[in-house]
């Protein structure tokens, strides 16, 4: 009899601790006389002596009106929601390490807010849990060849900058000889689920009727796997998706890419809605990206004592300042972030070029570039200016 | 003291050991906290909508999916609202879910039969299927039928029999019938029903001769062969009579650049791999719960029979399944729910089950309400099989 009463108290008590733990700030349920005594109530103390923040205390911090830049300095790493199976933009390499464009960008914004390109835990999603994986807040930065598109900016996040122009185009094999997209009335299509190809398709084929067989995997990996055997006649995703892609089979030439797009796919990073200080300096990161290039610095050639050119003498906190005061940053933000990543076009360089992505008279040029002031011949690679 | 223990005693007995009274406390502790638990579940999930700006709400129902839907059983074009789309995605999962029980615990009986047959080969072969279809992660399997799917030949190469059978790494297709037109598609169904009618008079009449006098009547293999015969018959008659069939034969052909397969019925691919994959794992579990079920029955229920002279198959169908079935059926409900539960493993391999449209949908209308409805769409289909599983419990159970 006694034995049965302690189990139920003891029940009692493991249910109370487990509540009282949840339900800090929220109010306390009426706690039954009978199991009182033997509840152990956890001590805030006990609670806060967690060494290092998880995420999901970043969430509740932030929710207390704590800055996402505070809560990211607290922890000593940025958590990048990031994708590991697209070459170029975010892979692993053959050490084991995630590297491409996409995961540089994550680097930048490390080496901004904590000095070290390297403190960056990255959280590998798939297309279709990156919506909720933003909007839970758990994240820093999603960085992983995300479209930006109205839905999204309205319901996920805010896109801080587009870093790569793309378009959504069509691989097919070279035996089946077709030459245009027009051409694949009839053909069934392999496409990633949870993207904005999959929207796209759906237009392309009503405007065209092109009566598409429209077969949708949940990864990269499985509907590639689904279109090299055969069982779709092409894959569609985006152009540089497509480069990248090809550039992983074993035999590249058997595929052609046909011309032409038939959507807009600016590709950016983004951050959780309802902190507007972190969404400027993600924003500012990307344009000290972008302007370094534009100013001819690289990682190897970071001035550290004035220049005398008074736009990179600003730029790199030797002169003046682009706000980075206003930002939470150091003067010196812009030699921590070059000389961790390089600039814009290094990153570019470094990881599309290899693939074949062409960058001299393409969107993703920079817009400086274009022989004169206002004649469209540059890229698009643009951002509000450092001042 | 002594007063205080006076009041906290409750028919003579102290209350913190009275039965009772510590029965009913830990009752009403336990519900207490199960609330408050909810509660604060909503609260939460309320709280984070509000603060973070979650879109939240039930009007993306009505608006246009404008998503692509790979495989559907039910009609479906772009156009249509988020709320059908979910309709169709949800007939994909009630037919695998319905088609993969089926097939599953036919080839779980069979399988659960021959783990006891006195042929050590089989019983043996029996027990290697077993184990190993029920101790490798559903999940793995599916990938591995899906990679054998993919190994087929593509459409336009691949196998064709008599111009009627394709089969593809696209999926199997087959001829069917399509009705020729409204009122012979009517007359058809009248003559289905009474062809069935037919065959179950015989059935019966034929399980009752058979207990009566004993005499092997084969009464299901007579009951089909009558319905069979009582359609066929019926179609010549009314072919005679209409001039028409009262159904046309589609069959299936190659079509267009690609050679997409078009006319007939298609198994296509994603089903194959899923149906392929749950059944073959769910019979498994089901032919483990047939064995145990059959091994329930006294061994003098057999050797009672046989002293009667029914032969083995007889002893097993007419003495011993019949009684097993009281053991059998509760697990097996929890097989077809596991199986129902489980078809949403759907797209990782390219099906268009429940899941894997409202994933896609997540996209572009609020997750969490889609969630709800997902979750609640499960719940349904699981409560019908429990349903279904005990109500036939009840008509079986001994009763008196």
């Amino acid at each position: 009899m006694v034995a049965r009463y302690l189990k139920y108290l003891g029940c009692g008590a493991i249910l109370l601790a487990l509540l009282a733990s949840f339900a800090c700030g929220q109010e306390e349920p009426t706690t039954p006389a009978q199991s009182a005594p033997a509840a152990v109530q956890p001590s805030p103390d006990a609670l806060e002596a967690t060494a290092a923040l998880t995420a999901g205390e970043a969430t509740a911090m932030e929710n207390q009106g704590v800055s996402r830049l505070q809560i990211v300095r607290d922890r000593g790493t940025l958590v990048c929601a990031s994708i590991n199976t697209v070459a170029g933009f975010g892979f692993l390499d053959s050490g084991g390490n995630t590297v491409g464009f996409d995961i540089d960008l994550c680097r930048a914004v490390a080496a901004a807010v904590l000095g070290n390109p390297d403190a960056v835990e990255f959280r590998t999603t798939t297309a279709a849990e990156r919506g909720p994986a933003i909007q839970s807040g758990e994240i820093d930065i999603m960085s992983r060849n995300t479209t930006w598109t109205s839905t999204r900016d309205a319901a996920w996040g805010n896109f801080a900058q587009t870093m790569f122009y793309d378009g959504q185009g069509f691989m097919v094999p070279r035996s089946l000889g077709i030459t245009g997209m027009l051409e694949l009335r009839d053909a069934s299509i392999c496409v990633q689920q949870g993207t904005t190809t999959e929207l796209n398709i759906q237009d392309f084929d009503n405007q065209n009727s092109m009566n598409f067989d429209i077969l949708t995997f949940p990864d990269g990996v499985s509907s590639n796997d689904a279109y090299l055997s055969g069982q779709c006649d092409s894959l569609t995703t985006d152009r540089s998706g497509l480069v990248s892609t090809r550039s992983g089979f074993d035999s590249p030439d058997d595929h052609i890419i046909l011309p032409g797009t038939i959507s807009e796919e600016p590709l950016g990073p983004l951050v959780p809605h309802g902190d507007d200080q972190w969404f400027d300096v993600v924003k500012t990161v990307m344009a000290i990206l972008i302007y370094a290039e534009a100013y001819g610095v690289t990682s190897d050639n970071v001035p550290s004592i004035a220049t005398g050119d008074t736009k990179v003498d600003r730029l790199f906190g030797l002169e003046g300042s682009f706000g980075q005061e206003a930002l939470g940053f150091p003067d010196t933000v812009a030699r921590d972030v070059i000389r961790g990543v390089g600039n814009y076009g290094e990153i570019y360089e470094r990881h599309l070029t290899p693939l074949g992505l062409q960058r001299d008279g393409s969107r993703n040029a920079l817009w400086s570039n274009a022989p004169c002031r206002d004649c469209p011949r540059g890229g698009q690679i643009y951002a509000a200016p450092l001042r | 003291m002594a007063v205080l223990r006076q009041y906290l005693t409750y028919q003579g007995i102290p209350v913190w050991r009275h039965a009772l009274i510590i029965q009913w406390a830990a009752q009403i502790a336990s519900a207490i906290l199960v609330v408050a638990l909810v509660m604060w579940f909503f609260g939460n999930m309320a709280f984070a909508i509000d603060d973070r700006e979650i879109p939240f709400g039930f009007s993306f129902l009505s608006r246009e999916y404008q998503t692509p839907i790979g495989e559907h059983i039910l009609p479906y074009e772009s156009s249509d609202t988020f709320l059908y789309a979910l309709v169709v995605a949800a007939t994909n999962t009630v037919v695998v879910a319905v088609a993969g029980v089926i097939l599953a615990t036919l080839l779980g009986i069979f399988i659960g039969v021959c783990r006891l047959s006195p042929n050590w080969i089989v019983a043996r072969l029996a027990t290697v299927y077993i184990e190993f279809f029920r101790n490798v992660p559903l999940l793995v399997q599916l990938f591995f039928w899906f990679y054998i799917i993919l190994a087929l030949p593509t459409v336009r190469e691949g196998y064709v029999i008599a111009d009627l059978f394709y089969v593809n790494n696209a999926g199997i297709s087959f001829p069917s019938p399509t009705a020729s037109g409204a009122a012979p598609a009517l007359v058809w169904l009248a003559l289905a029903v009474v062809a069935v009618v037919a065959g179950v008079i015989v059935h019966h009449r034929l399980v009752r001769r058979e207990e009566e006098t004993g005499r092997q009547s084969y009464p299901f293999v007579v009951g089909c062969a009558t319905t069979v015969g009582v359609a066929a018959v019926g179609w010549l008659v009314l072919s005679g009579i209409f001039g028409e069939a009262p159904f046309a034969v589609s069959t299936p052909a190659p079509q267009g650049r690609f050679g997409r397969i078009d006319g007939g019925v298609t198994i296509r691919a994603g089903m194959l791999v899923m149906l392929i994959g749950l059944v073959i794992y769910t019979a498994s579990f089901i032919a483990e719960i047939v064995r145990a079920g059959i091994q329930s029955v006294g061994r003098g229920q057999t050797e009672a029979a046989r002293a009667l002279g029914l032969s083995p198959m007889n002893t097993l169908r007419q003495v011993t399944f019949p009684q097993a079935l009281r053991v059998i059926i509760p697990p097996w409900i929890s097989q077809c729910l596991n199986l129902t539960k489980n078809s949403s493993l759907g797209g990782v391999v390219g099906y268009t089950d429940l899941t894997n449209v409202a994933i896609t949908m997540t996209q572009t209308a609020p997750a969490i309400n889609i969630f709800l409805m997902l979750m609640a769409a499960y719940l349904a289909m699981s409560l019908t099989w429990s349903l279904i599983g005990n109500l036939y419990n009840r008509h079986i159970r001994f009763t008196g």
